[in-house]
């Protein structure tokens, strides 16, 4: 029975405590966005080379100051040939999933990211190889892949960086490291080049994006700001080198949650 | 605590983009034929061992041999042919000639972008050839890929 009563008497000194730290914690105002974002070196890369064409964009609403939904898509068009096959790929794909804010709310302010996404992938797409050659002992053997449409499935990680150049203006990078879960086209015939996923004969693929977006802030969050705790080797590195009446003290106030459970 | 799970994260994820990055586009330097993986296995010595002397040609193909009087040949790769749903092979093990039928359904298979398409086999189940050295023949795997897996077995 004693140690009920001192476990319960623990739980509310912690809570006393963990409360005071909290009322002495400063406050910032935090922007929540919406963000429609459009990837630019899709266009860029058409502009040089005629035969891919793949554009993409994306609107995203933060949640809080850490994370924020985001939903997007885009198109391709893909045209590929080489000395013994020509391939064609045209189709759209769409992405949903979460970016999350690395950086400290007092650090990013609205303003900054640097973080990651994690999002799950699906694209819709028609694939055609119009000619390939194959060689072997019996001669030459020309022939072709008929137009086929597949849906595939994939799963992306892109971490990144955006930064605001002008009031609700940003611009950023993104490296997509991609992993596919099924090509829709079967084993034999995967995508040379799928949208939204790249060489669908790896199974894991990367990229990288550049991205204009627009922000709209839409709401204002008050964000707790916690101060910064030195780290635990400077802390032993500090008392290492005070005094030994000094450093006792430091580990007393080290195990201040502790002290309740000493007092029963 | 915070800032060492931060700097980590940076660390892993910039090792991760050198790695992609330096994954960067080679040219073809895969196998692009499916063969048909045939193993010889000797049965007086009871074991798996190539032939003293191999001779194999497709009919019709005398002056372009597979293997011309071949040593230790194991295993043996035959083509099959892309535009025929079946082929037959001359085949002299250690002086004696048997010929060799297969049939089969070709498909294409996308080998890698680098390389481009070729073609993959299934062979029927019909087994097809004379009994002069030829003792047995065994399918293992009728499907005829690029991979190096034993396909068939000859006994002699």
């Amino acid at each position: 029975m004693r140690r009920t009563y001192v476990f319960f008497i623990s739980i509310l000194l912690i809570h006393l405590i963990s409360a005071t730290q909290v009322s002495a914690q400063d406050t910032i105002t935090f922007p929540l966005k919406i963000k429609v974002g459009l990837e630019v070196s899709g266009p860029a890369i058409y502009y040089s080379n005629k035969k891919i064409l793949s554009t993409e964009a994306y609107v995203s609403a933060d949640i809080n100051e850490k994370v924020a939904w985001v939903v997007g898509g885009g198109t391709l068009k893909y045209a590929y040939s080489q000395y013994n096959y020509e391939y064609l790929n045209k189709g759209i794909f769409g992405r949903i999933g979460a970016d999350f804010n690395l950086l400290k709310p007092e650090k990013s302010l609205g303003k900054y990211w640097a973080g990651v996404g994690v999002h799950y992938g699906i694209n819709r797409f028609n694939t055609e190889v119009p000619a390939f050659r194959d060689s072997n002992y019996w001669g030459l053997t020309k022939s072709s892949v008929a137009q086929k449409t597949a849906w595939g499935h994939f799963l992306e990680i892109t971490p990144g960086v955006r930064a605001e150049v002008f009031r609700n203006l940003s611009i950023g990078w993104t490296i997509s490291l991609r992993m596919l879960l099924y090509t829709g086209t079967g084993k034999d015939l995967r995508p040379i080049y799928s949208p939204g996923f790249g060489n669908g004969a790896n199974r894991v693929t990367s990229g990288v994006s550049y991205f204009i977006v627009w922000n709209i802030p839409y709401k204002k969050k008050q964000v707790i700001i916690k101060k910064e705790e030195p780290d635990d080797t400077e802390d032993t590195a500090q008392s290492g080198s005070e005094q030994s009446g000094t450093g006792q003290q430091s580990v007393g106030t080290r195990q201040q949650s502790a002290v309740p459970q000493r007092q029963q | 605590m915070g800032k060492i799970i931060r700097r980590s994260l940076l660390i892993i994820l910039s090792v991760i983009v050198l790695i992609f990055s330096s994954c960067a586009p080679q040219g073809c330097m895969e196998e692009t034929t499916a063969y048909v993986k045939a193993s010889f296995f000797n049965k007086k010595a009871g074991k798996l061992l190539p032939p003293d002397s191999l001779t194999i040609y497709g009919l019709g193909k005398q002056a372009n041999k597979l293997y011309n009087k071949a040593l230790k040949i194991q295993p043996a790769k035959i083509p099959l042919n892309d535009t025929a749903q079946n082929c037959i092979f001359i085949i002299k093990i250690n002086g004696k000639t048997d010929t060799l039928e297969f049939r089969y359904n070709s498909y294409p298979h996308l080998v890698s972008k680098e390389c481009g398409y070729t073609f993959y086999h299934t062979l029927d189940t019909d087994r097809i050839y004379t009994k002069n050295a030829i003792i047995d023949l065994w399918y293992y795997k009728r499907n005829i890929t690029t991979i190096n897996e034993e396909n068939i077995r000859i006994f002699y």
